[in-house]
C-alpha cells in the first residue's frame, strides 16, 4: 500500500516537472493527471497529456486501454474523478458544458449523421445553434464541402444517399461547421476500406495544413498514428505510455509494449515518416494541355526524346497519359491511357512504393486532393531515400 | 327483412350511434397517444434506457391479454357508463402506442444521439430535434394500431355502457336479428378503414423526408 502511493508521487512529480519544461509553449489542451473510475475499475489513470495548439495529437493503445474515455473528458461527456483539464487555459468545468461542446468539433466512428438532415442542415447545426445568420451559415456550408472535397450539389442530399466514404466526409465537415479551434475525433475512419481510407487521409492530411486546428484523434492504427500524428500518445490500461513524435516513437520506443504495437517491419515504417510531396520533383516531366491532338504529342515527344506525356486540363487536372512503346518492326506507337495510376501528395513513400509494385510503374504522377497534377515521384528517388 | 331494408328504416339511429361511437373512439385515441408517448419518452431519457427494456417487455406480453378481460376489471373497479368504458378503452390501446413509441425512441441510433450530444444540443433539442423525428414512423405504426384496436374494442365495450356501435351488435345478438348486428359490425369496420387512411396519410406528411428517400 505504502510503496504504491510513494509510486504514484513519483510519477506526479515526473509530471510537473514535464509540464514546466512545457509551459513556454502554452498548450491548448491541457490535462493534469487525470483519473477516471467506472465503479471499481480505473479507466485512466492520473493521465497528464498536453496538445500544442494547431497540432495534431494521436491517442493510441489495444482496446479498452482508456481512449475514448480519455477524449470525452475533454468535451464533458464523462465527467473526471481527478484531475484537471484545461482548454487554453480556462478548466472546462468552468465552462457550461452545452456551450463547451458548440466550440469543440467533434468526430466519432458512427459517424452519427442525423438521417433526417439534409447534408447542409447537418453541417448547419452548430452554426444554427450559435444562430449565425443564415448567409453566413450558407457562405460557411459551401465552403466546408468544397474542403472536403464534395461538390455543393450534396448540399441537398440525404445522409441515405451517401456512400461509406462520404458520409465520413461529410461528418468531418460537420465538425469543421462552426469553425471551432480543436477538434475531437474518434476513430473517425475506422469503419471503411483501406483504399478509401487512403484517399481520406490524404485530404485530411492537406486540409490540416490548410487549417491548423489543434486536434486529438483516437485510432487502434499504429500506421494511421504515424502517418497522420504531428505527435502521438500511446495508452496502456489507463495510463500514458510515451508521448513523442514519430520520429522518436520509431526511433526510440519507450519500452516494449511501444516496441510490438510498432510491429516487424519497422525499417519499411521509417518510409512512413516521409511524404511523397517531398520527393516529387518536375525536372524531365513533360505535360500536355488536354487539347494537344495525339500526332502533335508524338511529334513533340520524339523531339524531346521523351516517351510519357501527363495531359493536363486547364485546371491542370490530371486526366491522362500519352506513352510511347516501340512495336515489333522498330515503329513507335503512341498509347493513351485515361486512367492513369497516380499517387497523392500526402501518401507516405511506403505507400507510393507499394502503388508503383502493384501497377508495375518506376514513375507516378503525384497529385493534391482536387487531382491537380504536381509532378512526378521515381522508383529511384524512393531507393535512394531507403539506403540513407 | 333484408340488411338494406334495415339500414334504410333506422337510418338515423344507426348514423347517431356512428358518431357516438367516434367520439368515443376520438377521445381515447388522443388521451392514450399523450399518455403513452409522454410515458415512453420519461421511459427512454438518457441513463434510464433499462426502464424502456422493461416496458418493452411488459407491453410485448401485454398483447396477448384479450380486450375483454381488461374491460370486465375496470367494470368491476370502476362500474358501468361511458367513462369506463372509456377507460378501458385507454387503458387497452396504451399498449401498442407505448409498446411503438418506446421501441422506436430506443431504435435511434446511438451514435446520432452521442453526435448530437457531443456537437452541444441540450437535452430537449435532442429529444424534439432528433429522437422524435427519427422514431415518428415507428411511433405512428402504434398510433395506428391503437386506432384500430380502440374502434374494434368500443364495440364490445358497449356491453359496460360505452354506446356507440356495440349497442347494434349486441342488440341483434340478443334479439335474433342478424341485420342489426351486420349493420352494427359493418360500420364499425367502415369507421376503421377510414380513420387508418387518415393517419397513414398523416403519417406521411409529418415524416422527415430524409427517412423515405431511396439508399
Ligand atoms: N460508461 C461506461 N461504464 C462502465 N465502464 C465503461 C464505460 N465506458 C468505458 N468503460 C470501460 O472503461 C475502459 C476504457 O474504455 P474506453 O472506451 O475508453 O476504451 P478505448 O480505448 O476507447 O477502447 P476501444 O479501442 O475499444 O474503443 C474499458 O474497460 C471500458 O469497458
Ligand atoms: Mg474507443
Amino acid at each position: 500500500m505504502s510503496s504504491d502511493t510513494s509510486k504514484t508521487e513519483n510519477t506526479k512529480a515526473k509530471n510537473t516537472e514535464e509540464q514546466n519544461k512545457e509551459k513556454a509553449k502554452e498548450n491548448t489542451i491541457e490535462l493534469k493527471n487525470v483519473t477516471k473510475r467506472f465503479g471499481k475499475d480505473v479507466a485512466v489513470d492520473n493521465l497528464s497529456l498536453g496538445v500544442e495548439k494547431g497540432t495534431l495529437t494521436m491517442l493510441i493503445g489495444p482496446s479498452g486501454c482508456g481512449k475514448t474515455t480519455t477524449m470525452k473528458m475533454i468535451n464533458r461527456l464523462v465527467q473526471l474523478d481527478e484531475g484537471e483539464i484545461k482548454l487554453n487555459g480556462t478548466s472546462v468545468y468552468d465552462i457550461d458544458p452545452v456551450q463547451l461542446r458548440r466550440t469543440i468539433g467533434y468526430v466519432i466512428q458512427e459517424i452519427g449523421l442525423f438521417p433526417h438532415f439534409t447534408v447542409f442542415d447537418n453541417i448547419a447545426t452548430v452554426p444554427r445553434l450559435l444562430k449565425w445568420d443564415e448567409n453566413k451559415i450558407k457562405k460557411r456550408v459551401e465552403e466546408v464541402l468544397d474542403m472536403v472535397t464534395l461538390d455543393s450539389s450534396y448540399a441537398y442530399r440525404y445522409p441515405l444517399q451517401l456512400s461509406g466514404g462520404e458520409k465520413q466526409r461529410v461528418g468531418l465537415a460537420r465538425a469543421l461547421g462552426a469553425d471551432p479551434e480543436v477538434l475531437l475525433m474518434d476513430e473517425p475512419f475506422g469503419a471503411i476500406d483501406p483504399i478509401n481510407r487512403l484517399k481520406l487521409h490524404d485530404s485530411f492530411l492537406e486540409i490540416q495544413d490548410e487549417i491548423k486546428k489543434t486536434i486529438v484523434f483516437v485510432t487502434h492504427d499504429i500506421n494511421e498514428a504515424i502517418k497522420l500524428g504531428d505527435k502521438i500518445a500511446i495508452i496502456k490500461d489507463g495510463k500514458l505510455v510515451q508521448h513523442a513524435d514519430s520520429t522518436e516513437i520509431l526511433y526510440n520506443p519507450a519500452n516494449q509494449f511501444v516496441e510490438s504495437l510498432l510491429g516487424q517491419d519497422r525499417s519499411l515504417k521509417a518510409l512512413t515518416l516521409k511524404r511523397t510531396k517531398d520527393f516529387t520533383s518536375k525536372e524531365n516531366v513533360f505535360t500536355v494541355d488536354k487539347d494537344t491532338s495525339q500526332d502533335n504529342v508524338l511529334k513533340q515527344l520524339q523531339k524531346k526524346n521523351e516517351v510519357i506525356a501527363f495531359v493536363l486540363d486547364k485546371n491542370e487536372k490530371l486526366v491522362g497519359r500519352y506513352w510511347l512503346e516501340t512495336g515489333k518492326k522498330g515503329k513507335v506507337e503512341i498509347n493513351y491511357d485515361k486512367n492513369p495510376i497516380m499517387t497523392e501528395q500526402n501518401n507516405t513513400l511506403n505507400e507510393s512504393l507499394s502503388n508503383m509494385f502493384s501497377s508495375g510503374e518506376q514513375i507516378l504522377p503525384v497529385v493534391n486532393r482536387r487531382g491537380k497534377f504536381l509532378g512526378v515521384i521515381r522508383l529511384s528517388y524512393i531507393f535512394d531515400e531507403f539506403n540513407k | 327483412m333484408n340488411l338494406f331494408q334495415y339500414v334504410s328504416e333506422n337510418f338515423n339511429n344507426i348514423l347517431g350511434l356512428f358518431v357516438e361511437h367516434f367520439f368515443l373512439f376520438l377521445v381515447s385515441l388522443i388521451v392514450t397517444t399523450i399518455i403513452g408517448v409522454t410515458l415512453s419518452i420519461i421511459a427512454t431519457d438518457e441513463g434510464r434506457e433499462k426502464v424502456g427494456q422493461v416496458i418493452l417487455s411488459i407491453t410485448g406480453a401485454a398483447q396477448a391479454v384479450p380486450s375483454i378481460a381488461v374491460i370486465a376489471l375496470v367494470f368491476i373497479y370502476v362500474g358501468i357508463g361511458k367513462f369506463p368504458a372509456i377507460i378501458s378503452l385507454i387503458i387497452y390501446s396504451l399498449v401498442p402506442v407505448m409498446f411503438n413509441a418506446t421501441s422506436g425512441i430506443l431504435s435511434v441510433p446511438k451514435g446520432v444521439i452521442e453526435a448530437g450530444k457531443g456537437m452541444g444540443l441540450t437535452k430537449k433539442q435532442i429529444l424534439w430535434k432528433l429522437k422524435i423525428p427519427i422514431a415518428i414512423p415507428v411511433i405512428m405504426g402504434g398510433i395506428r394500431s391503437a386506432a384500430t384496436i380502440i374502434i374494434g374494442t368500443a364495440v364490445i365495450a358497449s356491453v359496460i355502457g360505452g354506446g356507440g356501435l356495440g349497442d347494434l351488435v349486441f342488440t341483434g345478438l340478443k334479439l335474433n336479428r342478424p341485420e342489426a348486428l351486420i349493420a352494427g359490425a359493418a360500420s364499425s369496420a367502415i369507421l376503421a378503414i377510414i380513420i387508418d387512411r387518415i393517419l397513414a396519410y398523416v403519417e406521411k406528411i409529418i415524416t422527415p423526408k430524409g427517412l423515405k428517400v431511396e439508399q
